[in-house]
């Protein structure tokens, strides 16, 4: 609305998770790992391992190359791509986080000299020297994540921030302190992810056997304790949104199956981590492999809950996605989305033109035509009419969408828009059956029901018969005024007819469905 | 009023805008020399790498210093450049924004092509002479895609100053592909700062010179090739500078040319510093044992005053756009204070570090 939108086919929250767990990912190593050489360096020289020593040393190197240029360029390129993303959001938080970003800075900058003068120094300093240097890097790294915590958990729960508008209120919101139990314990599984890998690759010796056995160790603990962690998140999470629960059964369609994801990255890591665990000795390449795909697994469910249960806001209950403040809603209401709309092209004439100027505004912030969330399986299903019916609901669907504030005209500006964009051919279902039936229900109940969570439509459907449904389907306006009429052609119907009648009828084969 | 200029942040400045222009002047600062050591640096390095200079040892010696320093300059210049650019955006992020979304892609690109320099540099920096031939091709990509980067960054602060470009860009293609190449601005901006890159640089190579205490001979060789490269490279840079206020928009150079007693002033003062630096880098290059100290700290200065006048020419720009005191401001005093006293500890914490390493020979 007030920025332009970069149209990327793919999304550009796409983009932004791409950059974001990649740097997460090294960001949690790069914590955790300072701790790691402090302690094995003073391991080794109380123990006068020079073998160990070595290794550390070796280690070093890989970890100053993969923090300092990997991680670091990649925590500027989260920036990067969250300023061309959503630029509103990042204004603000400035605004609001400008100081605490400016600490954070400082600790980047002791971070990145301590990691330089500790590789630079095990040639030239003393060894107590060194040690400090190790110490003084794993603080302030620490302390790094200590700060940004407080400014990625504002942004989904800022809590009393909302009332009072202070720094301190917002950064030790009520997410905050899970938050950061959950980090540090992702710090310390990373540590021992660092550890494993980098020993995979050295000749098998007493010193690789003994960094094995270690990283393992924190690997299964730290795994562990993020798993001990998360019902504490889960109810600080409820406590501040006070929706969690119907968020978590499905009111926002992917949550469920990345809360599945995160848990399964988990489980994953925690159980590769017993190989070298219990035979240090055969810790082998491919296991270290197979461990840093199962943590991005982790990494990439863990941090996509986080996003998905911020929707359909970037500062929750604030800022919507779309750059909307939520007070500036009532002025969009009585005005019209145009007067929202900065980017409207002048030569745009037809509905459609206009209408592509607001998909840009209200809808491509969160959608695509194809890519991630995208909108042309829905619209390929419904005419111009219905789409315009449609918008005025938005905020009645699952997803959390936000409310459509466009008068009669901008509706029809926007619905032409989408309905000339679409491609009617995509509305061909699939010969399968049961995946047709699929389709016309995801495009139709779906975008509102689930069949067992939320809003749970199964209970309604049993007992019914196929003539029931067929009877219901015309009625459907007058069963709840927020409902649709259904404009469905013969063939889409059958499809959502079949799906209606195995649902009523196979209650207990629906294990796999309930969270949809 | 273009239409297409962002509504202003209704958040308040966490402190009064002056203070905020500060700390960017203060930190781009440290940005700049850090830059200049890299892409200055590094283009010395990539000229004796694909030359064969006359005085071998010299010549070695100059591949080697500079190759060991180029990722510890990479991290600087990075480490240094996310301060000025936070204070950037919370001056000047609607139209930072705006024109980073119009470059889309060439803008995310910076962050690849950090990270392939950055590799490339320390591939340098520790495999150096057994990558035989392919080391000048190593420190070509290295520098390349710093420069890159800068030319983005050019291209970036360059379009963000001319929002009537905007919406014909946008509109034309939103995919984020555009560069600012149609403008004036551009090039002399560009090549004003990579040419001052190469001469600050130049002097830095002269005062890593004073470290060569061993050898005399080398030494004051290593001085006269980096004042060599100085007075070469502001020789020129005095002319594209002269291109780059020809290039101003009109209204933006009267206030160079006497309409504006600040801006005036800074250019006077900018040009007098620039002769002053050619003297000073003239007298000791005929007498390389003389202190660089007065060379070395004029050209600080210098580097300051073009950091002032590059703010005037966005002032002059933005006029009537972005007014920075009608900006609402609500200072953070317990995290300002927070902010400084950490900053006073973190310099002194790295200072302790970098001279406990500087300290100890290598073993």
């Amino acid at each position: 609305m007030n920025f332009p939108v970069w149209e990327l086919p793919m999304g550009g929250g796409v983009l932004m998770a791409l950059v974001s767990v990649l740097h997460v990912f090294v960001a949690h190593l790069a914590v955790g790992g300072g701790l790691w050489l402090a302690l094995a360096e003073r391991s080794a020289r109380r123990r006068s391992d020079a073998a160990l020593l070595s290794l550390v040393k070796s280690q070093s190197r890989t970890f100053l190359l993969l923090t300092l240029v990997f991680g670091a360029i990649t925590g500027v390129g989260i920036w990067t791509t969250a300023a061309l993303i959503s630029p509103q959001a990042i204004l603000a938080l400035i605004r609001i986080y400008l100081w605490g970003w400016a600490m954070e800075w400082v600790f980047f900058i002791v971070e990145i000299a301590a990691a330089l003068v500790y590789w630079y120094g095990w040639e030239r300093l003393d060894a107590r020297t060194h040690q400090i240097v190790g110490w003084i890097y794993f603080v302030a790294a620490y302390i790094s994540l200590v700060i940004i915590n407080g400014i990625v958990t504002f942004m989904l729960t800022p809590g009393g921030w909302l009332e009072n508008r202070e720094f301190w209120t917002g950064f030790f919101n009520p997410t905050y302190w899970p938050s950061l139990a959950l980090r540090t314990a992702a710090a310390a599984a990373q540590a021992g992810l660092f550890v494993l890998v980098t020993a995979a690759f050295l000749k098998r010796d007493d010193a690789r056997v003994w960094a094995t056995r270690r990283g393992a160790v924190w690997v299964a603990a730290g795994v562990a304790a993020f798993a001990a962690a998360l019902p504490w998140y889960r109810s600080a999470l409820t406590g501040a949104i006070p929706d969690w629960a119907d968020l978590a059964a499905g009111a926002i369609p992917v949550l469920p199956r990345v809360v599945t994801i995160m848990w399964a990255g988990a489980a994953a890591t925690f159980l590769l981590a017993l190989w070298p665990l219990a035979a240090p000795r055969r810790w082998h390449p491919a296991g270290a492999v197979l461990l840093v795909a199962s943590a991005l697994v982790l990494f990439f469910g863990g941090e996509w809950v986080r996003e998905a249960a911020r929707k359909p806001y970037t500062i929750h209950g604030y800022l919507y996605t779309t750059g909307l403040r939520v007070d500036q809603e009532p002025q969009v209401a009585a005005a019209g989305v145009t007067a929202f709309t900065r980017w409207r092209d002048p030569a745009a004439t037809t509905p459609a033109e206009r209408g592509r100027d607001l998909y840009r505004a209200w809808c491509l912030p969160c959608h695509t035509h194809d890519g991630y969330n995208a909108m042309r399986p829905f619209l390929a299903h419904r005419t111009e009419a219905e789409v315009a019916d449609f918008l005025s609901r938005l905020h009645h669907m699952r997803a959390r969408m936000p409310a459509w504030h466009g008068n009669v005209e901008e509706t029809a500006d926007l619905a032409a828009f989408l309905a000339a964009d679409t491609d009617r051919g995509a509305a061909v279902f699939p010969a399968d059956r049961g995946a047709a039936a699929r389709l016309a229900w995801d495009a139709h109940c779906g975008t509102c029901h689930t069949l067992d969570a939320y809003r749970a439509l199964r209970p309604s459907l049993a007992g019914n018969s196929r003539e029931d449904f067929e009877a219901m389907l015309d009625l459907l306006p007058d069963l709840a005024a927020e409902m649709p009429a259904y404009g469905g052609d013969p063939v889409e119907r059958g499809h959502l007819l079949d799906f209606l009648t195995d649902a009523a009828g196979t209650a207990e084969a629906a294990g796999d469905r309930s969270a949809r | 009023m273009n239409p297409y200029v962002p509504s202003p942040e209704v958040l308040p400045l966490p402190a009064p805008a002056p203070l905020l222009a500060a700390l960017l002047h203060l930190t781009f600062l440290v940005h700049l020399l850090f830059m200049n050591g890299l892409l200055g640096g590094g283009a010395i390095l990539l000229g004796s790498l694909f030359t064969r200079g006359g005085d071998r040892e010299l010549h070695e010696t100059v591949i080697e210093r500079i190759s060991k320093l180029l990722p510890t300059l990479f991290a600087g210049t990075v480490t240094f450049g996310v301060a000025p650019l936070l204070f950037l955006q919370t001056l000047y992020g609607g139209f930072f924004y705006t024109s980073s979304i119009l470059m889309g892609w060439p803008w995310f690109a910076t962050v690849p092509l950090l990270i392939v320099g950055y590799y490339a540099a320390y591939l340098n920096a520790f495999r150096g002479r057994r990558l035989g031939d392919r080391r000048r091709w190593t420190v070509a990509l290295s520098i390349g895609c710093a420069a890159l980067v800068g030319f983005a960054f050019s291209n970036n602060t360059t379009l963000m100053l001319t929002p009537e470009k905007w919406s014909r860009l946008y509109f034309a293609s939103p995919g984020g592909l555009h560069l600012n190449l149609g403008s004036a601005l551009l090039w002399p901006r560009f090549l004003h700062m990579a040419l001052g890159a190469v001469a600050v640089a130049g002097i830095m190579l002269a005062l890593l010179a004073r470290r060569e205490r061993a050898d005399a001979r080398l030494g004051e060789a290593l001085v006269r090739r980096g004042l060599d490269v100085f007075l070469a490279a502001t020789v020129v840079n005095l002319m594209v500078g002269f291109w780059y206020l020809l290039a101003l928009r009109e209204d933006v150079r009267r206030l160079f040319m006497g309409g504006s007693g600040h801006a005036t002033g800074l250019l006077g003062l900018g040009t007098a510093l620039s002769l002053v630096l050619l003297l000073l880098a003239w007298r000791v290059r005929s007498a390389p044992t003389h202190s660089l100290k007065p060379l070395a700290w004029s050209t600080a200065l210098t580097l300051a005053v073009m950091i002032l006048m590059r703010d005037a020419a966005r002032a002059g720009y933005l006029a009537g756009l972005a007014n920075l005191q009608e900006i609402p401001v609500r200072t953070q005093t317990l995290s300002l204070a927070i902010f400084a006293g950490l900053l006073l500890g973190g310099i002194a914490t790295v200072v302790w570090m970098v001279r406990k390493l500087l300290a100890a020979p290598p073993r």
